[in-house]
């Protein structure tokens, strides 16, 4: 029913999109003020629809309607509410309301401040962008085809195959699928409608370029969507930070970047936009640029739109770790796409003519002429990335079966790209502010070039950088940031609101210093012996156990319980123990490696690297394990690490392997004869080692007869502490121990207890109370104390801080700059 | 012709070109372990072989198993990780590395697993009862 009412609201707000767009195209050609106030209506009805039914396929989530494959997909009961809430965008579907949501949010102020004669035109573009997105989850049936995946299509209807529902149409699973564990991060929650936003907003200077070209004024669109521009950037710019944030901290690789293709999705049209706004500004201060404005802007949509295509129509499956299954919206997606592009090119081919062209000159000391060249240098970085990530297709013309290309494809194109950017980004400000010969240029940048040299050669010395690629990257990376920053101080003392784009620059600077630090600088933390066994490996010393070289140095950091290793004669690092946090996962580990200066003195820290079962895809078989990393940021240099294995872990994995086996093999056997038994004796007090376990005798007391048998002659019970070796919990043993008597003799009675948690038991099997001695037995636990142990994955880098202090401030510039063109927009409305 | 404008053109040929071949170099194609012997870094298809030992030493602080490849060929390779958690039920392996003597060093190693979440089968349905609703 619910479903229903949900497929019903989504076609009537596609059907009000529709109309929507054709009242807009009307009011373009007619002008007549009716039409646009009926189709803005119809707009704002289609977007309570669109939030009428993300707030029923919310309410299924939240109800737990498992019949509804999006429900069953992708949430469970056990989900907290804020991930209910975020599993909402945690499929293509539902991920792609939010989109039209918030494009409805972005239409309302684009209703309420563009002015003639753009308004009708960018509206227009704005819903037909709307129905395409409505057409991916339509779910409307024509014939054999499906228009789109509606989010409250049932199960039966998601998968029609299923022998399971073709026995009975209305079997309602009891709980569904989950959100994977990886997704169930505060991360999730607000990464996405940023990201979507940034998406929304990025379509605005599509819009208007497109107005542009149909109403033939090629350079007023400019004012009115430059902030918009700058708003879709800096959430763009939000978005990717995030994610590189998120991966950053709760992904194994390593890293804030793997060059992964949706993050590449996101990054390509950052990068376009970013040369898109570059055109902008210069066609805004001398209309000279008309053409590249336009062309940039509908490439900045059109970038989405293919990257859209990428991530969602299943063709990244084998190369992304993260890109959405196909839904069957691979032919829309191209269809999508293949109308974007053609109406856009088609409709800047069809103006080419007429657009006006820039005078002819060719000076190479104009700030025309050097922004230009920085969007280019933007544009090759952008259509590089793009080009990577389009292995799957564009690789075809290679090989039949092409692979992603390797990183250092986009290392190498990129990184010289880059340098370029940072000297043009000098350049480009000193001659945009002040009009320059090459004589008052050289004079203006001796003093900042002497800096930037005194102090690149600074940086490489003491970074002992040795790569000759490294040092200019270094050199031009100083260069823009000092060239900036003297700019901005300048700028900043006649007039503060003009300094955005020497900020950006100078941020962009920052961001080059720090993406070269923390990724070419990345070192494994491994103690001495490891270090010797890896100069063992490169000399081909080592040869495994089965006599094969070994070739692969070794970067892994052992430590053993409570006993400490050096490392770089810097840390003293000692694995302490484990805690089990069932409440955030349930069977989480929290492992506390303690660090501490060397040489004694100095501040020490813990780090608590977490592994958890991942509840989505374990099963009774088989645990998978997952980690959470810790980081411990500093100014200079983090630490990261990750548990890679555990004694804790194996010991899970033996036990689950064992209890299998004997399920399967032998399942009436009797245990008694293949389990390990041992007999120990304990004093009071005392704590003896057995296995994995500490066992700790504290005393033993008098049993209260009463809950006891008459016969009974005399009953103690001790009371023991079971500890798991490394874990700070304990759990209380108390076997029995009695003797009563039956037809004249003596018996003794002491039931085994089993351990929780485990398959051994332990039995108070006598007492010596002259000694105070009690004997224990022990079935099904090693004898042999066994070794508690943590592999880590420990890496230092260094200034992952400037990377993050260097998008800062881009997203600073960018704020300076929207609040001057903004400011300047509301004045003139 | 104008020759900026030729100087254009071949600009933007040498770049795009040189692009091309080396973004062509730096894709490869799904192969196997016997063609990889003849490649510098190689990315073979294959599945576990769990009629093998297999396993991570706490020695060499290696994990090796052995891998039958699309065509046939059983190779042992070791993987300088620790065992990927999903390795036994992947049901289809691909290893990134290169081929020595024998033996396929692989330094990354990707999984692809039936359940992930990703394609629904009856079995996940085990623990659930029917019910009319």
């Amino acid at each position: 029913m619910v479903g229903l009412i949900g497929k019903l609201l989504i076609d009537a707000a596609f059907l009000c999109a529709i109309l929507a767009a054709v009242g807009y195209f009307l009011y373009s050609q007619k002008d007549e003020e009716r039409y646009f106030k009926i189709s803005n209506w119809l707009f704002g009805i289609q977007g309570l629809f669109v939030l009428g039914a993300s707030a029923l396929l919310l309410y299924l989530v939240i109800t737990h309607q498992f019949n509804y494959y999006y429900v069953f997909e992708y949430t469970s009961r056990d989900l907290q509410f804020k991930y209910l809430i975020s599993a909402f965008w945690g499929g293509q579907e539902g991920s792609f309301m939010l989109w039209m949501m918030l494009a409805t949010l972005v239409s309302f102020g684009l209703m309420k401040w563009t002015r003639k004669p753009y308004r009708g035109p960018v509206l227009f573009f704005m819903a037909l962008t709307q129905i395409f997105l409505f057409s991916m989850i339509a779910g409307i049936h024509l014939g054999d085809f499906t228009l789109g995946a509606s989010p409250f299509r049932s199960l039966a209807e998601a998968m029609p195959n299923a022998p399971f529902l073709q026995a009975n149409p209305n079997f309602v699973p009891q709980d569904g699928k989950g959100l994977n564990d990886l997704l169930k991060s505060p991360w999730m929650v607000i990464h996405p409608p940023i990201l979507f936003f940034g998406f929304s907003m990025m379509t605005v200077p599509f819009c208007f370029a497109m107005a542009a070209l149909w109403k033939r004024k090629y350079n007023n669109w400019i004012e009115p969507a430059l902030p918009w521009t700058l708003g879709a950037n800096i959430a763009l710019l939000t978005a990717i930070f995030l994610g590189g944030y998120w991966a950053y901290v709760t992904l194994s690789f390593g890293g804030y970047w793997a060059w992964d293709p949706v993050e590449n999705a996101a990054l390509v049209p950052w990068i376009i936009g970013t040369a898109g706004i570059h055109m902008m500004v210069v066609q805004r201060k001398k209309n000279s640029s008309a053409k590249a404005s336009i062309f940039f802007a509908i490439l900045a949509y059109v970038g989405i739109v293919y990257e859209t295509f990428l991530t969602r129509s299943g063709i990244l499956a084998d190369s992304s770790v993260h890109s959405f299954v196909d839904l069957g919206l691979y032919g829309q997606l191209v269809v999508f796409m293949a109308v974007i592009s053609i109406i856009g090119l088609g409709m800047f081919l069809y103006r080419y003519n007429d657009m006006p062209n820039p005078k002819r000159e060719l000076n190479l000391m104009s700030r025309e002429f050097l922004t230009f060249s920085g969007a280019m240098v933007l544009f090759l970085i952008g259509l590089i990335i793009a080009l990577g990530t389009s292995s799957p297709i564009i690789g075809r013309l290679f090989v039949a079966n092409p692979t992603p290309p390797e990183v250092s494809f986009y290392n190498n194109w990129t990184m010289p790209l880059a340098m370029i950017a940072a000297v043009l980004t000098v350049f480009g400000q000193y001659i945009f502010w002040k009009r320059q010969d090459p004589e008052s240029l050289a004079r203006e940048l001796t003093w900042p070039v002497a800096a930037s040299c005194v102090i690149a050669l600074a940086t490489i010395m003491i970074g002992g950088v040795r790569n000759i690629e490294y040092m200019v990257y270094i050199l031009t990376a100083w260069f823009a940031l000092i060239g900036n920053g003297v700019i901005m101080v300048r700028l900043a003392m006649k007039q503060p609101k003009v300094i955005g784009g020497a900020l950006t620059h100078l941020g962009f600077g920052v961001l080059l210093l720090g993406i070269l630090a923390s990724s070419a600088y990345n070192s494994n933390l491994l103690d001495q012996a490891t270090k010797n066994y890896n100069k063992a490996i490169v000399q081909g010393k080592v040869t495994d156990e089965q006599g094969f070289k070994k070739t692969q140095k070794v970067n892994f950091l052992e430590l053993k319980l409570n006993e400490p290793k050096i490392i770089n004669d810097k840390y003293k690092v000692t694995y302490e123990g484990y805690t089990l946090k069932d409440q955030a996962r349930p069977g989480q580990q929290e492992y506390r490696i303690k660090f501490e200066p060397a040489d004694g003195d100095g501040e020490q820290f813990v780090m608590h690297p977490q592994v958890y079962p991942m509840l989505s895809s374990s099963t009774s078989q088989n645990i998978q394990w997952s980690v959470d990393p810790d980081v411990r940021s500093g100014l200079f240099s983090d630490v990261y690490m990750y548990v890679s294995g555990s004694s804790y872990v194996e010991q899970k994995n033996d036990q689950l392997k064992k209890q299998n086996k004997g399920a399967t093999a032998q399942p009436a056997s009797s245990t008694s004869d293949t389990t390990k038994v041992q007999k120990i004796k304990l004093k009071k007090g005392q704590t003896v080692s057995v296995g994995d376990f500490d066992l700790h005798f504290t005393n033993y007391v008098p049993v209260d007869s009463s809950s006891l048998q008459d016969s009974t002659i005399v009953a103690i019970r001790a009371h023991l502490q079971l500890m798991p070796r490394g874990s700070d919990s304990s759990v209380p043993v108390e076997p029995l121990f009695s003797v009563y008597s039956q037809n004249g003799e003596n018996w003794s009675y002491a039931p085994p207890v089993q351990i929780p948690g485990h398959n051994g038991t332990i039995q108070f099997s006598s007492v010596d109370p002259s000694k105070g001695e009690i004997e224990l037995t022990i079935r099904g636990i090693d004898k042999k104390v066994k070794d508690q142990w943590v592999l880590l994955v420990a890496q230092e880098k260094p200034f992952i801080s400037i990377v993050w202090l260097g998008t800062f401030i881009l997203m600073a510039g960018f704020s300076v700059s929207i609040f001057r063109h903004w400011d300047r927009e509301r004045k003139k409305s | 012709m104008k020759p900026k404008l030729v100087f254009g053109i071949i600009a933007i040929v040498g770049f795009t070109s040189l692009l091309m071949y080396n973004f062509g170099n730096s894709i490869s194609t799904y192969t196997n372990f016997k063609q990889a012997s003849h490649m510098g870094n190689a990315h073979v298809v294959g599945q576990w072989d769990d009629s093998k030992d297999y396993g991570f030493s706490m020695k060499t602080k290696q994990f090796s198993f052995f891998m039958k490849d699309e065509a046939g060929n059983v190779r042992r390779v070791i993987y300088p990780k620790h065992k990927p958690n999903n390795f036994e039920q992947a049901k289809r392996l691909v290893v990134i590395g290169k081929m020595k003597n024998g033996v396929f060093y692989a330094d990354d190693m990707l999984m692809k697993c039936p359940s992930k979440y990703k394609t629904v089968d009856a079995s996940q349905f085990k623990n659930s009862k029917a019910s009319n609703s």
